[in-house]
C-alpha cells in the first residue's frame, strides 16, 4: 500500500514546530490564515527559551509533547503525539505504533509532524518501501524515511504528533487565551529543563547578553538562535498587529513588539557572518539585546494591563486556562 | 463485539490504587506474574509519597502529573503504554473521550483490561454496547462501577485520565532494578511535584508536611489516617522487593537493612490510630509519638536513598544525563 497526500509541502519560515503544524492544518483545509497568526494564537511564538551557551538546540529546548499537544489544543485542534529516547528499551514498540498512527494519520488524508532533526511533515508512505514520505523545507521533493530509521536522529529523541479533529472556537477567545500563555512564558521558567543550563522568557535575554559579554558561547547555536528567535518576534509583531485591530489598547504592544523585531533582525544579519565576532559587533549585539529586552517588557506590561482581569481570577496560576 | 467481560480480573485495594490497578491487569494479561510488591518496587511506584499541607485525601494520588510519574514506571517493566488525560473542562475533551471510548473498547476485545480515574484508580474489565456503559472496578467493593460511554473521563475531580497496555519487552532484572532506585532517587529529592502549587510536599519534604500537620493539629482526619496506612503499606512493599533482591550490590543490602529498621517503626505508628466512629483517626494523645516516629522514619529513609545513590553512581545514567523533550510541564 502506498499513499501520498498531494500538495503537503512544507516551507521553513518560522523555524519551528510551526513550519510543520501549518503546512498540516492549510494541506488539510481546516486554516487559511497566515502563518504568523497560527504561531501568535497557539503562543508557539512566545517561546523564548535559550541554552545559557546558547547551543543550537536552544530553540527546540522544550517539552514537545506538552507544548506542541497545547499549540493544537489552544487553537481547537486535538492531537495524539509521543515522544522518547531512541535508547529506551521500548523504544521498538513505541515505532512500531508511531508508524501505525502516522499511517494511519495520511491514510485518512491529513500529514504528520515526525522529528527528523528537526519538525518535519510526513506526506506519505509506502508499504512496499517500508518507508514514510517526508516534506522537510530543505529539499524540493519528498525524502524517504525508512520505518526503521523512525527517530534516528542526530540527537537521541524520536517524536511523531497527529492531529484528529477540530472544533470550532471563538477565535477572540483564543486571541486572549495566547496573550495569557504569552505572559506566562515570560515570567515563568519551564519546569523540565535545568535553570544552571537554561533560561526561559525575561531571563533568556540575561542569558543572552551575558553569554556575549563572556564571549562564552557556541558560535553556530548563536546563529541559529538569533536566527529561530528574529522569525517568531517577526511572527509576534505581525500577528500583534491583527490583534491591534481587534482591540486598539494593544496598539502599544505592537509597537513594542515591531521594536523587538527590528532588533533581532540586525542581530540575526550581524550573526550569521561567517567569521568570529569582532569587538564591535558583540557589542553591538549585547545592545540590541538590551533594547530588544526592554522593549518586551514594555510590550508584556501592556498586554499585563489589558488581561489584568483574567490575571487577577487566574492569580494561583495565570497559564492554567 | 457487543458485550464484554474479562474473566479473572480481580483489583484488590491494598496499595497504591495504580498499582493495585495494574498489578490486576497485568496479571490477567499474562503480562506480568509476581507478587504486587515487586511490581510496586519495579515500578518506582512504591516510593512515591505526597502529603498535603492539611492532609488531605488526595494527598495519595497527588504524586505528581500521573503521565510523567506512570511512563517511566510502565517503561521500567518494558511495558509499552498509552497514557491520555487532562482536563474535563477543555473545549476539546468530547473529542478525546471519543477516541478513549473506541481505544478502550479496543483493548478490552484484545483481553486487556484499562486502567481509569473514577477517583482513584480503578480498572474497566467490560464493557456493553447495548447499554452503552463500562464495568469499572474500584478494588473496594464486588459491585462493579457503572460509566456511561457518553460519561467517560467525568468525575467530581477536574481530571480525566486512562492508560491501555500492550506488548512488553524484556529487560534485564538488574537493569530494572538499578532504573527503580534511580526513580527512587528522583522521588526523594524531588521537593513540589504539583508545580506551581506548593501545598503539597513530596519525597524527603513529605515527611515535614506530615509533622508539621501534626504539630499544627489542624488536619483532615480520614486523610491522615490514609496516608499514614499507604504509606506504612508502600514502606512494607519496599522492605519486601529490596529484601528479595539481596546480594547483588552490597550498598543495595544495606538499604534493604535500613528498610527493616524502619519497618520496626510500623507498630508504633499503628498504636497512634484509635477507632472511632466506626472508623479510624489518629489518636491526639498519641500525635507528639508520631511525630517522632516520622522523624525517625525520614531519617532512615534518607539514609537508605543515600546508599542508592551509591549503587547508582556506580553506572552511567544516559536518561538523566540528556535533557528530555518531555515530561514535567505546567498544567495549562
Amino acid at each position: 500500500m502506498a499513499v501520498v497526500i498531494p500538495g503537503l509541502k512544507m516551507v521553513i519560515e518560522s523555524e519551528s514546530y510551526m513550519d510543520a503544524m501549518h503546512a498540516v492544518l492549510t494541506n488539510k483545509g481546516w486554516m487559511t490564515m497566515p502563518k504568523y497568526r497560527l504561531a501568535g494564537m497557539t503562543a508557539a511564538a512566545f517561546r523564548f527559551t535559550v541554552n545559557r551557551r546558547l547551543t543550537p538546540e536552544s530553540p527546540t529546548a522544550y517539552n514537545w509533547v506538552a507544548e506542541n499537544f497545547l499549540a493544537a489544543d489552544f487553537i481547537g485542534v486535538t492531537a495524539g503525539s509521543d515522544a522518547g529516547f531512541r535508547f529506551d528499551a521500548v523504544f521498538p514498540l513505541y515505532r512500531e505504533h508511531a508508524i501505525a498512527q502516522i499511517k494511519r494519520a495520511i491514510d485518512s488524508g491529513i500529514g504528520a509532524i515526525v522529528w527528523k532533526d528537526r519538525f518535519v511533515v510526513a506526506a506519505g508512505y509506502d508499504d512496499e518501501r517500508q518507508s514514510l514520505f517526508i516534506s522537510n523545507g530543505v529539499s524540493e521533493e519528498l525524502e524517504e524515511l525508512p520505518y526503521g530509521s523512525f527517530g534516528m536522529n542526530a540527537s537521541p529523541y524520536w517524536y511523531y504528533q497527529v492531529l484528529g479533529n477540530r472544533i470550532e472556537l471563538d477565535p477572540m477567545e483564543i486571541y486572549r487565551e495566547s496573550l495569557m500563555q504569552a505572559i506566562h512564558k515570560w515570567e515563568t521558567h519551564d519546569p523540565m529543563l535545568p535553570e544552571a543550563d537554561y533560561a526561559c522568557g525575561r531571563s533568556a535575554y540575561d542569558a543572552i547578553i551575558n553569554a556575549l559579554r563572556n564571549r562564552n558561547y557556541d558560535r553556530d547555536g548563536m546563529r541559529t538562535v538569533t536566527r529561530a528567535y528574529a522569525a517568531a518576534k517577526r511572527d509576534i509583531r505581525r500577528y500583534m498587529e491583527t490583534l491591534e485591530l481587534c482591540w486598539p489598547q494593544l496598539k502599544r504592544a505592537a509597537s513594542h513588539y515591531a521594536s523587538v523585531e527590528l532588533s533581532f533582525r540586525e542581530a540575526a544579519r550581524l550573526a550569521a557572518l561567517d567569521n568570529e565576532l569582532t569587538e564591535e559587533a558583540n557589542r553591538k549585539l549585547i545592545r540590541l539585546f538590551a533594547i530588544a529586552a526592554q522593549s518586551e517588557q514594555s510590550a508584556i506590561d501592556v498586554i499585563k494591563s489589558f488581561m489584568r482581569e483574567t490575571i487577577h481570577i487566574r492569580k494561583h496560576d495565570i497559564a492554567l486556562r | 463485539m457487543t458485550h464484554v467481560s474479562l474473566k479473572g480480573l480481580t483489583m484488590v485495594r491494598e496499595s497504591k490504587s495504580y498499582i493495585d490497578s495494574l498489578h490486576a491487569i497485568l496479571t490477567a494479561a499474562h503480562l506480568y506474574d509476581g507478587p504486587k510488591y515487586r511490581l510496586s518496587g519495579l515500578t518506582g511506584m512504591s516510593y512515591k509519597f505526597s502529603v498535603h499541607e492539611r492532609l488531605l485525601p488526595l494527598s495519595v494520588t497527588a504524586y505528581g502529573q500521573w503521565g510523567s510519574e506512570h511512563r517511566p514506571a510502565a517503561h521500567n517493566i518494558g511495558l509499552f503504554s498509552i497514557i491520555d488525560a487532562g482536563r474535563t473542562r477543555h473545549p476539546t475533551f468530547r473529542h478525546y473521550q471519543q477516541e478513549a471510548v473506541k481505544r478502550t473498547k479496543l483493548s478490552l476485545d484484545q483481553g486487556v483490561g484499562v486502567m481509569y480515574w473514577l477517583p482513584e484508580f480503578g480498572v474497566i474489565d467490560g464493557y456493553d454496547d447495548e447499554d452503552r456503559v463500562f464495568f469499572v472496578q474500584d478494588g473496594w467493593s464486588s459491585e462493579k462501577q457503572i460509566v456511561l460511554y457518553d460519561n467517560f473521563g467525568l468525575n467530581f475531580t477536574e481530571f480525566w485520565y486512562y492508560e491501555t497496555f500492550g506488548r512488553k519487552v524484556d529487560i534485564p532484572y538488574e537493569a530494572m532494578l538499578l532504573e527503580s532506585i534511580r526513580l527512587a532517587i528522583t522521588d526523594w529529592d524531588t521537593p513540589y511535584k504539583t508545580l506551581p502549587h506548593k501545598d503539597i510536599g513530596s519525597g524527603k519534604l513529605a515527611y515535614d508536611f506530615f509533622v508539621r500537620a501534626l504539630e499544627h493539629g489542624d488536619f483532615d482526619e480520614r486523610g491522615a489516617v490514609y496516608i499514614l496506612n499507604s504509606f506504612i503499606q508502600s514502606r512494607k512493599e519496599i522492605r519486601a522487593y529490596l529484601q528479595e533482591a539481596r546480594g547483588i550490590w552490597t550498598e543495595w543490602d544495606h538499604a534493604a537493612d535500613l528498610f527493616r529498621q524502619l519497618a520496626d517503626l510500623f507498630p508504633g505508628m499503628e498504636s497512634c490510630m484509635i477507632a472511632a466512629e466506626g472508623d479510624k483517626r489518629i489518636d491526639r494523645q498519641k500525635t507528639g509519638e508520631l511525630i517522632g516516629l516520622l522523624r525517625a522514619a525520614q531519617a532512615i529513609e534518607d539514609a537508605a536513598v543515600d546508599r542508592f545513590r551509591a549503587v547508582s553512581a556506580a553506572y552511567p545514567d544516559r536518561k538523566r544525563s540528556i535533557v528530555p523533550r518531555w515530561g514535567v510541564h505546567t498544567p495549562k
